[in-house]
């Protein structure tokens, strides 16, 4: 059989992202340039500078892929784009630059969601995924719990009520004066910090569904904060660990039971925070327990790139399931 | 008119209250620092236009949109500078056919319309654990009237 080489874009957020995947599986390029180092004094993503970012980036970082590849444009059989969900000014820089590209090198054009894409970056490195499947989404828009029935038969069981767990990471992190983005700030304070000397509460709202609150664990790790500063006694590496630790805990216990009620066999990860080494950690050691076979991305696709986007394109593909060159943006598609 | 909110649920019927004067058209600007319950305030608002789904700050979309009676839209602008404001593209939500809530207004202070309804939450001695003060008040005749209204509304409690 011949192989079929897509080509990923990808501009939800602060990421100018594109590569080329082979097969739905093989990543032979996979470039991103961070636009990080630029949100950072602002402690959070700017629409209109990321933007402005992604125009100047994207031909570059597409150009790149396919040197890196060693491919020409002529050889790739389809281009592939994330038009949901993400910051509309971003995904428009990569939903008209691949319908342009669709266009010149006449080939079809694919839509991918961004999230399902995280989901399938498990896919890209793991074979034999075995279903029904319950996957946690965790990223800075998101906290999500699916039953995955097969591969693209996907159903949320439970969310967050307000804020998202990298939201939660990325506010306790500017209060605190960690910087951005939150979650490797703090994951970097909790190393010489101790859970525990500090107590927050674990929220698990109702034990026996699947929805998330993180509002109330930020407020009390800043109350903490502010009582002990005033009594003198504050340690910021304490507080983070401790922090870490009460979102991580709820995470993991939901992932874990939702897994043993839904008799499934296999938790999946996916999502910017999936890359929380405690979280890894403690989700592994869980899935151990109760047998539960557990697969999360390689530490660079937990965080946006586009191979994801080629990866899970591949499917649509192969089910002819094409985007016409009127394809628009949808930010506030959150849902799956 | 000032008010003391002693929970969450009291902060979310506080917005519920809110909402019943509310009509197309409405801004709000609800200031206050991270953590004093303006998210809460604007989730209450949302319930008392109809809107059931979930109600979370936009600090990655910068606005949210609920589909309530009238459409709600949502605002973050923490992270704006003065400059940035231009590509949003606000006019069109601000000036529009819903109920505009903004969270840090304070960027937007000489753009955005001065007539509107203006919510200030503060901690009492800086303790996230103690009451809050809700302090509201108008610009523009046309929210005078509904500071009054709401005024009755909370007094009464009907």
């Amino acid at each position: 059989m011949k192989d079929i080489l897509i080509l990923g874009i990808e501009t939800s957020c602060d990421e100018t992202a594109a590569a080329i995947v082979k097969n739905g599986r093989h990543i032979l390029s996979n470039v991103i340039n961070s636009q990080i180092s630029i949100h950072q004094q602002f402690g959070g993503v700017v629409p209109e500078v990321a933007s402005r970012k992604h125009i100047e980036n994207i031909a570059g970082v597409v150009d790149m892929a396919f040197k890196e590849a060693g491919l020409e444009y002529s050889d790739i059989d389809a281009v592939a784009v994330a038009n949901a969900p993400g910051l509309v000014g971003a995904l428009l820089v990569g939903v008209s630059f691949a319908k342009g590209f669709a266009y010149a090198i006449d080939k079809p054009l694919i839509a991918v969601n961004h999230l399902q894409g995280h989901i399938y970056a498990n896919f890209l490195e793991h074979e034999n995924i075995s279903f029904p499947a319950i996957c946690l989404v965790v990223s800075g828009g998101h906290t999500s719990l699916l039953y995955m029935k097969s591969r693209g038969d996907l159903k949320l069981i439970g969310e967050t009520r307000d804020d998202a767990a990298g939201e939660a990471f990325d506010k306790v992190a500017r209060f605190l004066g960690l910087g951005y983005p939150g979650g490797p700030a703090i994951q970097k304070a909790a190393q010489n910090g101790l859970a525990g000397r500090y107590k927050l509460p674990r929220v698990f709202m109702d034990r026996n569904n699947y929805e998330f609150s993180f509002s109330g664990l930020k407020t009390a790790a800043m109350n903490l904060w502010r009582k002990s500063e005033k009594q003198g006694d504050a340690n910021i590496s304490d507080l983070a660990a401790e922090f870490q630790e009460a979102l991580v805990e709820v995470l993991v216990d939901k992932t874990v039971r939702a897994g043993l009620e839904y008799k499934v066999n296999t938790l999946l990860m996916a999502g910017g925070v999936a890359a929380n080494q405690k979280l890894r950690n403690m989700l592994k050691k869980r899935a151990e327990e109760t047998g539960l076979q557990l697969y999360f991305p390689a530490l660079q696709l937990c965080t946006d790139n586009a191979a994801m986007i080629a990866g899970d394109a591949h499917y649509y593909y192969i089910n002819e399931q094409f985007a016409p060159l009127t394809l628009n943006a949808h930010p506030g598609l959150w849902s799956l | 008119m000032h008010i003391c909110i002693g929970s969450d649920e009291d902060m979310q019927q506080l917005g519920r209250q809110i909402a019943r004067v509310l009509e197309k058209g409405d801004v709000l600007y609800i200031s206050g620092e991270l953590g004093a319950g303006k998210t809460t305030l604007a989730r209450g608002i949302a319930r008392g236009l109809g809107f059931t789904g979930r109600v979370s700050s936009p600090t990655f979309t910068l606005m949210n949109l609920y589909p309530g009676t009238p459409e709600i839209y949502h605002f973050d602008l923490y992270r704006l500078q003065v400059g940035e404001l231009d590509d949003l593209g606000w006019e069109e939500y601000l000036e529009g056919n819903g109920v505009s809530l903004v969270e840090w207004p304070l960027v937007a202070e000489s753009i955005f319309p001065g007539e509107a309804l203006l919510i200030h939450i503060d901690l009492v001695e800086e303790d996230y654990d103690r009451e809050r003060k809700v302090f509201i008040s108008a610009g523009g005749k046309r929210y005078m009237q509904k500071l009054e209204e709401l005024n009755e509304i909370v007094n009464t409690g009907h």
